[in-house]
């Protein structure tokens, strides 16, 4: 790893950080899904009324 | 002999697209308005928009070319990811272009263009886009379905049924879900593709190991597989040509864009793009280390395109080979969905225009929305059987891109930020930028003038059509009198 070591340093470092980023993003991301959807029947049930 | 096996693997990749569909499918009851169908009431927060960007921009075709670049080129094949990277994270810091695009409320960039350039821009740039998008994406079907094909030990005499359901597949809940089921099938394939992408690649770097890859590269490309500059079949002129078109992407790829437009606020869209660049580099980088070893695996290989898939076929075992045919099948399938979406709000929003004397009604444009994508998916089908590749995949990519991606980020960042900029410079910027890679493809295919095209090759010809593409804008805006300008400063 001595050897080009920017290409080893770069590609353990996709590895870290994509495992890290997948784990966050499928917690953060399904609150926002939830959110999402949630303002959408908001807006939707307001649209009825008016 | 394929590892795939149909009862184990078959299952995952069976509840894989059963969640999916189901998931895709659900969603279809918030859709009430073009505006939900086409950019989700601009409702998106930034880690849905980190994920559905990430999908998006990963599909098989996404794979096999990066680790065609990896097989080829060494490490030195991921300098576009690392390139497109930084511009990523360049625009989302500073708000380069898509501060002033979010910030207009528009639904895609030829509605911005029109209130600088004008009715007739508007509705040339979209056919550009159009144009360029739908070519750039013929060849993702074929090349999903050669790799599943591949891994899978399917008899080849399937793949045109396999691209016909798989696109099927995608294009109900598309045409039902608009990009609300996008977004929502988008995350869960992010999840799952991301799963297959890291657990193959601790697979690849523990069975072949660092120290092989690298001695592969070093044996097969020396220093011209570490780097670019060196390498005998890239050179200053790929990085420069790879530097423009990504960065060119970056500020004007409606699907990229469409994740800006879609955000809830400027703020959102930016920070989903600094916070996926680094994405990017693993785009390339990942694949590439696949390609690098499949050629470390298996040797030289008549057609590099499938080396990485033949490779996978042996080197992952059951149950890891269903995760990951599951990982391939939902980056294809985000692509897919969110690229037929995008074309088809330009087609809808833009080319359409001058046919919408009076608004339509709601119910209306979501019919014709929906028809767009149905008669998209169709096209795909038949341009992806009759099209030869020739060429390595990213360089048509790239070629094919450059068609609207010179001339748009001309005048998108001429209509932010150059008041002199006006119709005469747009017009000849968007012939100029799509006669060029045009002209080099049918070049390409003709056997009278395939040498020619060879020798100048699609660097030198994409890096002319930016440069022509911008000197067209400036020359063209310069020839008109400043008084006659037609439009408004965006």
């Amino acid at each position: 790893m001595s050897r080009h070591w920017f290409w080893w340093a770069l590609s353990m470092a996709c590895v870290i950080w994509y495992s890290t980023i997948t784990v966050y993003v499928a917690i953060k991301g399904a609150g926002d899904i939830k959110q999402m959807l949630a303002r959408l029947e908001e807006s939707k049930k307001e649209a009825k009324e008016s | 002999m394929t590892r795939f096996n149909w009862l184990l693997d078959g299952s995952i990749v069976g509840l894989y697209l059963l969640v999916t569909m189901v998931a895709g499918l659900m969603v279809r009851k918030y859709v009430g308005k073009v505006e939900h169908f086409l950019v989700a009431g601009r409702e998106m927060d930034v880690y849905l928009g980190i994920a559905s960007l990430a999908a998006t921009e990963f599909g098989i075709v996404t794979c096999m070319y990066t680790a065609q670049n990896g097989y080829e080129k060494g490490f030195a094949g991921a300098t576009p990811g690392i390139l497109m990277a930084l511009a990523m994270a360049g625009v989302g810091l500073t708000g380069f272009v898509i501060k002033p695009l979010r910030d207009s409320g528009v639904i895609t960039i030829p509605e911005l263009l029109e209130q600088r350039f004008g009715k007739r821009i508007r509705w040339a740039s979209g056919v550009v886009i159009v144009l360029g998008g739908l070519l750039n994406m013929g060849v993702f079907l074929r090349t999903g379905g050669q790799f599943l094909v591949l891994v899978a030990g399917i008899d080849v005499r399937y793949l045109e049924i396999m691209m016909t359901a798989l696109l099927v597949g995608v294009a109900v809940y598309t045409i039902l879900g608009g990009m609300l089921s996008v977004l929502v099938t988008d995350f869960l394939q992010f999840v799952v593709m991301s799963a297959g992408l890291i657990l193959v690649t601790i697979l690849i770097l523990m069975n072949v190991g660092w120290e092989k890859l690298v001695t592969t590269v070093e044996t097969n490309y020396g220093v011209g597989g570490f780097n670019p500059f060196v390498n005998p079949t890239m050179g200053w002129q790929y990085v420069l040509f790879n530097l423009m078109l990504n960065t060119a992407a970056v500020l004007t790829w409606q699907t990229i864009i469409a994740r800006v437009l879609a955000a809830r606020d400027t703020n959102t869209g930016r920070k989903v793009y600094t916070r996926t660049s680094f994405f990017f580099v693993c785009r390339f980088l990942i694949p590439g280390i696949w390609g690098i070893a499949a050629l470390a695996t298996l040797g030289p290989v008549a057609n590099t395109l499938e080396a990485m898939p033949s490779y996978l076929s042996t080197a992952v075992p059951p149950g890891l080979m269903g995760i990951l045919i599951a990982a391939m099948l939902a980056a294809d399938m985000s692509t897919d969905s969110s690229y037929m979406l995008t074309w088809c709000s330009v087609i809808y929003n833009d080319i359409l225009a001058p046919f919408r004397k009076r608004p339509w009604s709601e119910r209306k444009g979501l019919f014709w929305n929906r028809t767009i994508i149905a008669l998209i998916g169709i096209f795909l089908l038949l341009y992806g059987l009759w099209y030869p590749l020739k060429g390595d995949l990213w360089t048509y990519l790239g070629v094919t891109g450059t068609i609207y991606l010179a001339s748009i980020s001309v005048l998108l960042i001429a209509c932010c930020y150059w008041r002199k900029a006006n119709s005469w410079g747009a017009g000849a910027s968007i012939i100029v930028s799509a006669v060029i890679p045009v002209s080099y493809l049918v070049m390409e295919q003709l056997p009278a003038t395939a040498a020619l095209a060879k020798s100048i090759g699609p660097y030198y010809s994409g890096i002319a059509t930016y440069l022509l593409s911008g000197a067209a804008m400036v020359i063209g805006s310069a020839l008109r009198p400043q008084s006659h300008l037609e439009g408004r400063a965006a």
